[in-house]
């Protein structure tokens, strides 16, 4: 029995955060996301949060990949993990604003701003969350067990290309990394030339879209 | 009303280091919570259905029950992929599927809770305060300070090593 047949509403876009420290990532990560997900014909719009500006929003607009008016931007006016956790209400509204104007929508990506490795999704807000941490950022992030690092469903650890310039031991990142999260996936990417972006799309294929 | 998606293609599904990949099994798609396995004309049905054993479980986390989709493995197997309206709320009980054939039925794992006391007034205080930077779910029973795990309890414990360590709160059981 689908929703329709059981008299209840369309169950609306799948949404996927994407949070991490200042500077992991996360936009370069949604800017290789969005392409991939047009190829496979996924019906995408996106919400980017920042402390006081629209700077990530702006960055998506003008990049070309993604009709502008899908990129929606949410202003936290404080520490971003509170309007992704404490009181999602902007997030909520903001998204279902888009599911309202552009549906049906399949994916909607949620782009924190830029935090510690505290911050954590709420699932009110969230079906799925990925946090995002670069190897630049230090190899010891995994041992200092940030929630980000061991909640989130998938973690992505970024920049893997600059591991030998950083003097970071990445195959031991990666183990520490793996060891913390008890055995919930772990991907290397390198989000400035694409590297496994692909294998971070089949994770939210497989998770929440259940199309691939 | 089950709506079973088989294939035999390879699988584009998730793998952790992007290369070993293998065959999708079917995948269940559910989309709706029907009722509650407490509800009169359900109750009926599935203990009908359990007589067949064809009553499956989807045993879920407390954290997992605020997830709106999904995805899940039946104590059978079966793999589903739940995904509800957003004002739908997953609660202990809930009837996904029911057909002449098989039921699945949600079930919320019980919750694990840390139990701490702490040494005095003092200790209370700080640990109280520890607890709320780190934005853990607590509650208060018999003087004790009891956490919400949400994963491993080793990585709540390494966050309380000064506490334990001289002894402002101690682990009781």
């Amino acid at each position: 029995m689908n929703a329709a047949e059981n008299g209840t509403t369309h169950p609306g876009a799948a949404r996927v955060g994407i949070g991490g420290p200042v500077g992991s990532g996360k936009t370069a990560l949604v800017e290789q996301l969005i392409p991939r997900f047009a190829r496979r014909g996924t019906g995408l719009a996106v919400i980017t949060n920042d402390l006081v500006t629209e700077e990530d929003a702006e960055r998506l607009r003008r990049g070309g990949l993604i009709d502008p008016d899908r990129v929606v931007a949410v202003e936290a006016g404080a520490c971003p993990h509170t309007v992704i956790r404490e009181d999602p209400t902007l997030n909520l509204d903001a998204a279902d604003m888009l599911d309202m104007r552009f549906g049906p929508l399949d994916l909607i990506l949620l782009e924190s701003g830029g935090d510690n490795l505290a911050s954590t999704f709420s699932l009110e807000l969230v079906d799925y969350w990925m946090f995002v941490i670069d190897v630049a950022g230090g190899g010891d992030i995994p041992r200092k067990r940030g929630p980000g690092v061991l909640l989130s469903d998938l973690l992505v650890v970024n920049k893997a290309d600059l591991a030998p310039h950083v003097g970071v031991d990445l195959e031991r990142m990666v183990a520490e990394a793996r060891e913390v999260r008890g055995g919930k996936p772990v991907v290397v990417t390198n989000c400035r030339t694409g590297e496994a972006v692909g294998t971070v799309v089949e994770h939210i294929v497989h998770g929440v879209l259940f199309d691939g | 009303m089950d709506r079973p998606r088989r294939r035999r293609k390879r699988a584009r599904g998730p793998c952790q280091d992007g290369r070993g990949r293998g065959i999708v099994a079917a995948m269940l798609r559910l989309d709706a919570i029907l009722g509650l396995a407490t509800d009169d004309a359900m109750r009926e049905r599935l203990h009908a259905l359990g007589h067949r054993g064809a009553v499956e479980t989807v045993r879920l986390e407390r954290s997992d029950m605020r997830r709106r989709r999904l995805r899940a493995t039946t104590d059978r197997g079966t793999d589903c992929a739940i995904a509800l309206p957003r004002d739908a709320r997953l609660e202990d009980g809930a009837v996904l599927s029911i057909g002449e054939d098989r039921a699945i039925v949600v079930r919320a794992a019980g919750e694990r809770w840390l139990p701490l006391r702490p040494r005095d007034a003092a200790a209370a205080l700080e640990l109280g305060y520890h607890a709320g930077n780190l934005h853990w779910r607590v509650r208060f029973r018999d003087g004790l300070l009891e956490v919400a795990l949400e994963g491993p309890e080793r990585a709540y414990l390494d966050r309380l090593a000064a506490f334990l360590d001289d002894g402002r709160a101690r682990r009781v059981e």
